[in-house]
């Protein structure tokens, strides 16, 4: 599903943020990013939602090269991909449910059908009673929850997470985790980047660690009875 | 397209739309359209103030519009006094005069051309020596010349035209003795340029102040809202989607900025101006100034119009980097 061939990244001259990072992500696997600040578990990130465009070797989606797409080409790119981050990104001035409904509105649903999607997934959230509130009424997790909903309404082949535990408390956490867990035995790949030890290691799924730029340690997934957890 | 498409059934294909409700170029519209209006009323402080702004610089603009409007039609008026006079020494004959106005009529820029003869032209000079009548006892219309007198059309009332008319119309046969009150025509001429280079520099440098204010405004109030763009722009919305409602509400920026700065004026018109400017005019009879005539109020609605909707396309340009 996501496949990297040599890529390297420099925001500068100088300092590299990815160097020749050879990565494969299977479709359907949930993988965990982790590395200390710096380390460029972000920039992975944002290669991988046409956000940033690799300097050398190359980048491939679902077999496609994403490495040189155009601009008008980015947007087909990311209406497959679900992205969450720290800080949620919600829009504070419009509701829950108009933030959700944003990413249907994108790929042209009606009205009805966008209504009725969006409060199915808030309800898988658990935050459909919130539908009609600012997000700066939740709660951090229930904030969350609601970035979650917008990258997953529309069932993305892949999920992509930037610290997304990282302003929550446990209880949130092991929550968020569980939707992601959810999400992937849907059929999304998971890609999540933190540096949140506990969340990695109670998760037991695959682990790749970053440092300064390279990719220095591959765990495998630890038991495959796990995931019949969920 | 297809590259995208995944081997396994997806619910939802990811980038072709689905024909749903509202859908087609009709929904799409519509869908920006209200979407626009959302914004606004989501947004109101910073539409306030964008529409606040461009109301402000519109009235700046269609005030200097309606004084400088105002000044050309005074010297509209005004110019009715370039005249051109052909003196005679003898009372003409009524064959004379219908001879002498056919050949002066069919030079080009003749608007009018009206004989006086020695009595009328005693009748004008008492006129002016209202209250000193005595100094005209004794003289007789017989030591006064008779004339024809010559309006000329507007566009040929400029120094070098009325020169050469004068040329012109000394090579008629009986003519000799022509005045036009050359210093003056010169003068007002002059002044009427140096009137129009003024009224041309100031206007340009509002205007440019003017698109400097508003699309710097719109810039700030876009900015304000960035992380609008950036959401739509990670969710996989086109350039297209993203712009179309913020072109929108543009458009509505500018055009209700117009309309109010148009009321405004009309408003200031009616309440201070209309009856205040004699002063300009100098001229009695056209006492008052007028508004501005339709075709300005329609250009007045279309700049503010295109003023809205620019600003935000050349914002949206600096912001919107996928």
């Amino acid at each position: 599903m996501i496949q990297l061939h040599n890529v390297s990244l420099a925001y500068q001259q100088d300092a590299s943020a990815l160097n020749n990072v050879n990565l494969s992500i299977g479709k359907g696997e949930f993988v965990f990013l982790t590395g200390s600040s710096g380390a460029g578990k972000t920039s992975l990130l944002r290669l991988l939602y046409g956000a940033l465009t690799p300097n050398r070797g190359e980048v491939l989606i679902d077999g496609q090269n994403i490495s040189h797409l155009s601009a008008s080409q980015i947007p087909l790119l990311r209406r497959t991909i679900g992205v969450v981050f720290q800080d949620f990104k919600l829009l504070q001035n419009r509701t829950v449910f108009e933030n959700v409904a944003i990413t249907l509105e994108v790929l042209g649903w009606g009205r009805a059908d966008i209504g009725k999607k969006t409060m199915h997934i808030l309800k898988q959230m658990g935050i459909e009673s919130k539908y009609n509130l600012s997000p700066q009424r939740l709660s951090g997790g229930e904030q969350q929850r609601v970035a979650l909903a917008r990258a997953l309404v529309n069932d993305p082949k892949i999920l992509l997470a930037d610290e997304p535990t990282g302003n929550l408390d446990d209880a949130n956490k092991n929550q968020i985790l569980t939707i992601f867990k959810e999400a992937n035995i849907r059929g999304t790949t998971v890609v999540v980047a933190t540096h949140d030890r506990r969340l990695i290691e109670q998760s037991h799924k695959r682990l790749i660690t970053l440092f300064k730029g390279e990719i220095v340690e591959q765990v495998e997934k630890q038991t495959a009875s796990d995931d019949q957890t969920f | 397209m297809n590259k995208w498409k995944s081997k396994q059934p997806v619910t939802i294909k990811p980038f072709r739309r689905p024909s749903l409700a509202g859908d087609g170029y009709g929904g799409r519209a519509l869908f920006f359209l209200s979407r626009a209006i959302t914004n606004i009323r989501q947004n109101v402080f910073v539409n306030v103030v964008t529409i606040g702004t461009i109301t402000l610089a519109l009235l700046i603009v269609s005030l200097f519009l309606l004084i400088f409007v105002n000044l050309e039609n005074a010297a509209e008026n005004w110019s009715e006094r370039v005249q051109v006079t052909v003196y005679f020494d003898r009372e003409l004959t009524p064959q004379d005069q219908t001879s002498f106005r056919g050949k002066i009529s069919a030079l080009s820029g003749v608007s009018r051309v009206s004989y006086v003869s020695r009595d009328e032209a005693l009748k004008r000079f008492k006129s002016r020596l209202r209250g000193q009548e005595t100094l005209l006892e004794g003289v007789r219309p017989e030591v006064l010349p008779t004339s024809l007198e010559i309006t000329l059309k507007r566009t040929h009332r400029d120094t070098v035209t009325v020169e050469s008319f004068v040329t012109t119309l000394k090579r008629i046969p009986g003519i000799t003795e022509v005045q036009y009150g050359e210093e003056w025509v010169r003068r007002f001429n002059s002044f009427l340029n140096f009137m129009r280079l003024v009224g041309a520099l100031l206007g340009g440098f509002l205007i440019i102040a003017v698109i400097f204010i508003v699309s710097n405004t719109i810039k700030l109030t876009i900015y304000s809202r960035r992380d609008e763009l950036e959401v739509m722009s990670l969710v996989g919305a086109t350039r297209f989607f993203i712009k179309a409602p913020f072109l929108l509400e543009g458009l509505i920026q500018g055009l209700a900025g117009a309309m109010i700065s148009t009321l405004l004026l009309f408003g200031f018109f009616e309440g201070f101006l209309q009856n205040a400017g004699s002063f300009i005019t100098f001229n009695p009879t056209t006492s008052g100034l007028s508004f501005l005539p339709g075709e300005y109020i329609a250009g007045i609605l279309l700049a503010g119009a295109v003023l809205g909707f620019i600003g935000s396309l050349t914002s949206l340009k600096r912001f919107i980097s996928v």
